[in-house]
Parts: C-alpha cells; structure tokens; sequence
C-alpha cells in the first residue's frame, strides 16, 4: 500500500514536471486553471494545451506501455535481458515509416506513425521467433544477438533509403532514436486506444502467462494451451509497443530497466507487476525526457538517447549477474 | 630406492578460501610410472596441477629432480615436463598432424623453421599411439579412444623425460583404457620417461604402476608399492569402502572386490 | 595453398571489378592505358576518383578481417568479433568525442585508446569468479558496451552543429567516400606494423587456442601471450576505424567466410585468409554502396550491414541447431 502510494507520488511530480518546465515556466495553478477553465486568449493555457499535455500524453502511453510489454516478454521467456528495443521494434517501426514514405510518397507524421505500427509488430515477431522464442529456449544470448542482427539489417537499409532518397536527417533521427518532441502532430487518441486494449490483454492473460513461465510442460499440466498464451501475450506486446514506437518514436531499454524495478515493489504477481510497470514506465520516461531538456537547454537531448544512456548500463549488470546454468 | 623426480614440501593448496591439499609432503620416484588415487574432490587433479606450475601454491614448493619449480624458466620446464590436461576441446576442424605438431613448440625458436627432428618426433609420437594412419583426419571425426590417443600424442611429441597426465582414460571404455594406459607404459620402459597419471580405477592403477599415492579427504593415506597402498585398512580410510584385496588372476597385482 | 591463390584471384578480381564500374565505365584496356600512360580519363579515376577508396577498402577490410579472427580463435567463438563485442563502436566514440570536444589528435590514436577502453572495460565487467559461461558473459557485455558507446555517440551528436552531426552521422555509419592515398599511406602503414607483430604472436595464438593448460604445460606465460594478442587485436580495429569508421560485420565475417574458401585450419592460415577475406567483401560493399544508387556513395558500412546481418542470423541459428548458445 505504501509503496502504491509512493509510486502515484513519483509519477504525480513527474507529470508536474512535464507540464511546468519548458521555455515558459509555468505554475502549478495555472496547471490546473488550463484544465478547468481553459482560456484560449492565454499563452500559457495554450502551450499547455496544445505542446506540454500531448507531450505528456505520448510519455503516459509509451512508457506505461513499453513497460508492461517489458514485463510480459521477461515473464514470457524468463529472460531478464528480453526487451521490446532489443526485439527490434526501433528499427522495425523506422524501416516501415521510411519504405511506407517511399512507396506511397506521403510523408506527412499521422501516416508515418501509422506505418510505425505494423514494422514494429513484425520485427518484434522476427526476432522472437528468430531467437528461439516459439520454441521456449529466448535465452538472453540469443535474443540479444538476433535483434542486433536485425536491428543493424534494417537501419542499414534505413540509412540507404534516406541517404538515397535525400530526405531529411531530421525524420530519419526520429525514427532512429526516438523524442517526445512535437508528439501533437502524431495520432495520440488512436494509440492511447490500442495501447489500452493491448494493457487489458495482458492483464487478462497474466495469470496464464504466470503458469506458462512454469515451464510449458508444467503449464499443460496446469490446464492452459502453451500455444494459446503465447500468441496472446505477443499480440499485447506488439500492440503496446507498437503504439509506444508511433506516438514516441523508438525508445531503447525502457522494457529492460523497468521489470527487475516493478518486481522489488510488487513481488511475485503478475498483474501487480504489471500496474507497477506501467506507472514505473510512464514516470522513468518523464524524468528522462525532462532531463535531456534541462541538460543541454535550450538544446534538447532526445528521450530515447536518455534511455539508452541510462538502459545499456543496466543491460551489463543485468547480463553479469545471470546465474551460470540459466537458459542461456 | 630410486632417484627422486618430483617432490613436494609441506606444500598447500587451494582456490580462494578453500583449501584442497594440506601441508602434503611427497616424493614420486623417477624414472617409473606413479597413478595417483583417491575419491572425488581429494585433490589430486589439484596437485597434478600443482607439480606442473599450472597454479601457485598457496604455502610450501615443488621440485623437479632436485630444481625448484618455480626457478625454472616457462620454456625451459616445457621441454623437460609435459601436462595433459583433462577433456582438452580440440579446435574445430584441425587434423591429427597438426594437434600433434603444436607439440613441438618448446623446441622451436621464434622464427625458427620446422626442423627433421620435429618432424622425426611427430611421427615416432603418432606410431606409438597407432595414429600414423589417421594423421590426416580430422580429430573431430575420430572416435573418443582415438580423439584422446590424439591428446597423448602431442604431450609425447613435446618429447620431455617427466609425463604428467590428468585422468587419461576417462570417458573410454575399457579396451581404450588398457591401450592408453599400456602405451604409457611402453613409453616408460623404452625412454625412462617418468610418467605421473591420475587415475579413478584402482584395478588399473594396481596393473600398470610401479609407485602409488593414495589420498583421502584429510590428505595421505599412503605412499609406494602397489602392494603397500592398496590395503584393506588403506581403502576404508580413503575412500571409507569395505573392500576385500586379493591378488589379481591374471598380473597377481592387488585387485581391490568392494564388500 | 590452392586456396589461398584463389583467394588472391577474387581479391584482384574485385579491384578490377570496382575500378570498372562506376559512373564513368571504363574498360580494362582503358585502365591499362591509363595506369601506363598516366593521361585520360581513367588516369584520373585511378589516381583521384576510385583508387584511393578502393585501397583504403581492401586495407581496412584486411585489418578488421585479422583482428576478428584473432578474437574468434583466442575465445574459441565465431561470434567473438570486436564489432559484436563494442571495441570498434568504443573507437567510433573517441573520434566522435575527439571531433566533440575539439581535440586535435590524430584519428588512429584517439580510435585506439576508445578501443583499448572499450576492450578494458568488457574484460573487467564481464570479469566473474565462477568461470562457468564466461564466454557468453564477455559477448552480452560486450553488446551492452556497443549500446552504451552508441547511445554515448548519439548524445555526443547533438551538441554538433547540424553539418558537423551529419558528417559524423556518416562517419559513425562507416564510410569510404572522398579517400585519399593519405588514408591508403596510413592504414597500410598500420597494417604492415601490426600484421609483423600478429605473425610473431601466432604460435602463442595456436597454444591457446588448446586451453590454458595445455598451452602453459608446453611453455607459454599465458597470461602476457593473451594480453598481448588482446592488444593487438584491437589496435588492428582501431586502425580499421580511424579511416573508415566502425564499418559493422566485416571483422565477423571475414573469417568464416575465408576459412570457407581456404580450407584452413591452423591460425597462421586462418589470419591469411581472414585478412585477403576481409579485403574483398569491404571492396564488393564499396563497390555496392557506390553503384546501388546511381550518383550517390552510400556510407559502406550501410553495404556490411545489410550483408552481415543475415549472416549472423545464420550462425545463431547454427549455433542453436548445435546447442552452443
């Protein structure tokens, strides 16, 4: 209950902070007059409105989602190092905006993001079932490897296009690491909406979910259809993850930091990991991105460069304490 | 009494925190075939390694015919004591003549070009093990008696008077254990080498040593003749097994019938 | 020795090849013409144009080619490369640091002390006291350390002007465009140092690659034979770097593949083939990257990456198949 309370608290401040800090400071008063009694004539109701909320927004749903999607793959393939970005979700959703930009000759960032959607779905998929994942054996080894050699296959042919193309850097970076920055101009209502649905399946599922990281044979013996869940508990990920990548670009290691976090504060239960990692998410997202704009100001260092910095660090502690003999 | 080949003193031995071998004083007799005994976890593996400077002891030394092994130069010990590991991993695809080759290198100089006598003790190394045939395959394609027959051949192609072996016919079945163990002796007989094996299988040890050492769990149990280490009183410290020691049918060396 | 001329062949093919096609196609009796004469047309692509790349692409490749080998046959692991292990994307950080902070070292010294740190860094974390699995540790950390230096050379590239980030942007993606026989003069003057000290260090690579204590038991100090080839190993990466930038796969590959052609086995022919291996695949990338697109030179390391990744798709599934991982 404590730790509940101190969660909320965290993410309350966060969200404070998002809202507050900019080029404009802004008070905590004006914060909640721009909601109640919204004055279209006032500057700082405006900029809340129209830059800080969907900011906030876009943080709200790809770290809640990229969180929770962490934590069912690491529950999934009982496998600390498994995270969406290492699944090949950033370079996923880059190749699809960047060869859906191409074909269609469209390049305005509501299409783009949709086309984020189905590219990070389907790396995620790739890499999972490239590295063993339908078989049971997504050891971190392995895991690892096979999206690093997706990810570098599909950048490269990212930065071919681009370069071919002579688009501007600034749409590749996005979708090379991603920002929060302008997040208005991306589909937020749609995405909020399918990152739910893809939460609810996941809070559905997580008790099969539980039995099925038993060990397959173990969870047919529990009464569920290994097969079943797993497609499952993919879809969620892929519809979490997806609307993460297309309101926020590509944001690494989020799905790594959070798990081993909202397992100290939630113990051994699924679905109680499961809320914590979206609030952890969503609040880690906050601060990093409030971070990289303090940093540099007024320059801004993109949110999923934060992450990675923070992430890769994690993602060697993490890889030294696997116990020898754990699946590789 | 025989010249001393390889001595211990007061020596210990361990990894970190955990001590393995305890102020073991010992002496192995040159020119003769000495196995060392004892159950899982004795040290002998430890001491083996011990007495061929693969690690440090934790207090006390080791000498090699009277020189402290420690003062010995790396290259120098290399040509006059060979080691063979236990299950060495062969690098994927190497054939037989070229294992045995990497055998050679204490011998040769830096730039030195591959000498006839390197070759002469290639070749006499691979008949002795009656590889000569199979020299040109690969040692991944060989079965695991002749895979470790292979290993053998490199040690006895570095050509040096002292043969130290860690448990040569593990993973063999017992016809490959008698070949290995006897072309070991062979080795001795003919060239004088002093080989020092370890070994689990009591019966063998008994068969083809001259010099035994026993160890149990709180060090020593006995040292020398077959006959004067493989005692009933022995065993039952060692190991704490029952066993009943009669004279082998077939060599009349003592031959260990767990009770 | 049949496979090693082969491997020569292709390689002098492969030059032949990309100073053909280009832009401008020129025929071999034009290149002759104009490698005697030094007059025309296909003087100046060889001269100015396409030889300095092309020389700097089969020596680059070379040194990446040997430096991935000597890993893969220290840590008896085709996966041991200094691209997957983030020695080289270490190098790309310094120069990018370098470039950064507006140090005037050279690009060899900086790309071989990130190197080195790199290299340093993943022996010391992925350090452990149960020896059990060390070699998976050393690669995910490894990895982990080529995420963070990259996530660190992103960071780095926002504090660049917009036309100095798009240049390291490129640089950091490997590339070979607009090389000059200075860049040929520096990696081969590398290269020839440091393939003498490879070679005087192969015996001792061959003992080790029999386990410690067999290489010890036939006279070798172990530890100093291993640093040393450590050493060496990633300053050939670095040298590699320094002109091209961390161009990805080519140190992965390079040895498999010539070992493939070649047939070797011992590591004095495997670094040989490693070595001309490595030259033709960066040569062929160079030649893709120029000639994909017509009018543009895509970064080379975009060619690797697109040739690398499905090999090493295909070699973790190998090493599934054979329950290695």
């Amino acid at each position: 209950m404590k730790q509940t309370i101190g969660l909320c608290i965290i993410l309350l401040i966060a969200i404070a902070l998002t809202l507050g800090i900019g080029v404009r400071d802004v008070t905590l008063m004006d914060m909640l007059q721009a909601f109640i009694a919204f004055d279209p004539t006032n500057p700082v109701h405006v900029v809340i409105h129209s830059v800080r909320t969907p900011r906030l927004v876009a943080a709200l749903v790809a770290g809640a989602g990229l969180g929770m999607a962490g934590t069912v793959i690491q529950s999934l393939t009982r496998n600390p190092l498994a995270d969406p970005g290492i699944l090949g979700v950033n370079s996923g959703a880059a190749f699809a905006v960047v060869v859906g930009a191409l074909l269609t000759g469209r390049s305005d960032s509501g299409w783009m993001s949709a086309m984020a959607f189905p590219g990070a779905a389907l790396a995620a998929i790739s890499v999972f079932m490239l590295g063993g994942g339908a078989r049971g054996q997504a050891g971190p080894v392995r895991l690892a490897l096979a999206g690093t050699a997706l990810n570098a296959l599909l950048l490269s042919l990212v930065s071919a296009i681009v370069l071919a193309r002579n688009e501007t850097l600034e749409i590749f970076r996005f979708w090379v690491t991603g920002s929060l920055a302008q997040a208005d101009v991306r589909p937020l209502a749609g995405m909020s909406v399918t990152a739910a649905i893809g939460a609810a399946l996941a809070l559905l599922l997580a008790p099969r979910i539980e039995a099925l990281s038993l060990g397959s044979a173990l969870a047919r013996g529990l009464g569920t259809k290994p097969a079943r869940i797993q497609f499952g508990a993919l879809l969620a990920v892929t519809l979490m993850t997806g609307s993460a990548v297309a309101v926020a670009g590509p944001i690494a290691f989020l799905g790594l930091l959070v798990p081993p976090l909202a397992r100290r504060v939630a113990g051994h239960a699924l679905r109680r990991e499961l809320l914590a990692s979206a609030v952890i998410g969503a609040s880690i997202l906050l601060y990093a991105d409030t971070a990289g704009r303090l940093i540099l100001a007024p320059s801004e260092i993109r949110v999923g460069i934060m992450t990675a910095l923070i992430g890769a660090p994690m993602f060697i502690f993490i890889a030294r304490r696997l116990r020898p003999g754990a699946s590789t | 009494m025989t010249a001393t080949a390889l001595k211990t003193e007061l020596l210990t031995l361990g990894y970190r925190d955990r001590i393995v071998i305890q102020d073991l004083t010992l002496e192995l007799p040159d020119g003769k075939v000495t196995s060392i005994l004892g159950p899982n976890g004795c040290g002998k593996s430890t001491l083996l390694k011990a007495m061929a400077r693969l690690i440090q002891p934790l207090s006390g030394h080791v000498s090699l015919a009277g020189e402290e092994i420690l003062k010995i130069e790396t290259r120098a010990l290399a040509r006059r004591l060979a080691i063979l590991p236990q299950a060495s991993k062969a690098p994927e695809g190497i054939t037989v003549a070229d294992l045995v080759k990497r055998g050679r290198t204490p011998w040769r100089g830096l730039l030195a070009p591959w000498s006839e006598a390197d070759a002469e003790a290639c070749e006499r190394a691979l008949r002795e093990v009656g590889l000569a045939d199979l020299a040109e395959r690969a040692v991944d394609e060989l079965s695991g008696g002749q895979r470790q027959r292979a290993w053998i051949a490199l040690v006895l192609a570095q050509d040096t008077p002292y043969l130290l072996l860690d448990e040569p016919t593990t993973w063999l079945d017992l016809t490959h254990q008698l070949e290995v163990l006897s072309l070991l002796r062979e080795r001795n007989r003919a060239h004088g080498t002093t080989v020092v094996t370890v070994l689990h299988d009591l019966n063998l040890a008994a068969r083809f040593s001259d010099h035994l050492v026993l160890l149990g769990r709180d060090g020593l149990v006995e040292t020398g003749a077959p006959e004067k280490v493989l005692t009933e009183a022995n065993l039952e410290k060692a190991f704490g097994l029952k066993a009943l020691v009669i004279p082998d049918p077939v060599t009349g060396t003592p031959m260990v019938v767990p009770r | 020795m049949r496979g090693g001329l082969v491997l020569i062949g292709l390689l002098l093919a492969s030059v032949l090849l990309s100073l053909m096609i280009g832009q401008v196609m020129l025929s071999p009796v034009q290149l002759w013409t104009g490698l005697m004469t030094g007059t025309g047309p296909a003087s100046l692509t060889l001269r100015v144009l396409r030889g300095p790349g092309i020389a700097t692409a089969a020596g680059v490749g070379a040194v990446l080619g040997v430096s991935g080998t000597i890993f893969q046959i220290l840590l008896r692991n085709p996966l041991a490369a200094p691209d997957i292990m983030g020695f080289m994307s270490g190098a790309g950080l310094a120069v990018i640091c370098g470039i950064a902070f507006g140090l005037s070292l050279p690009l060899p010294l900086l790309a071989a002390v990130g190197g080195l740190l790199a290299a340093v860094a993943v022996a010391m974390l992925s350090y452990r006291r149960d020896a059990a699995q060390a070699g998976l540790t050393l690669i995910l950390v490894g990895l982990g350390i080529g995420f963070f230096t990259s996530a660190a050379s992103s960071f780095l590239l926002t504090r660049l002007s917009p036309q100095d980030a798009s240049d390291a942007q490129r640089w950091l993606s490997g590339s070979l465009a607009a090389r000059n026989w200075g860049h040929v003069t520096q990696v081969f003057g590398l290269a020839a140092i440091l393939f003498v000290i490879t070679a005087l260090q192969v015996r001792a690579l061959a003992l080790l690659e029999l386990g410690d204590d067999l290489a010890t038991g036939l006279g070798t100090r172990i530890r100093r034979a291993r640093y040393g080839l450590i050493a060496t190993g990633v300053l050939l990466a670095a040298a590699g770097v320094a002109v091209a930038g961390p161009v990805p796969f080519v140190a992965l590959m390079a040895g498999p593949l010539g070992m493939k052609i070649t047939g070797a086995r011992q590591p004095g022919g495997r670094l040989f083939s490693a070595a001309v291996t490595g030259a033709i695949v960066t040569v062929l990338a160079d030649l893709a990257a120029r000639s994909v697109v017509p009018g543009l030179q895509l970064p080379v390391g975009v060619m690797t990456g697109i040739l690398g990744a499905p090999y090493l798709l295909w070699l973790l599934a190998r090493e599934m198949e054979a329950g290695d991982l």
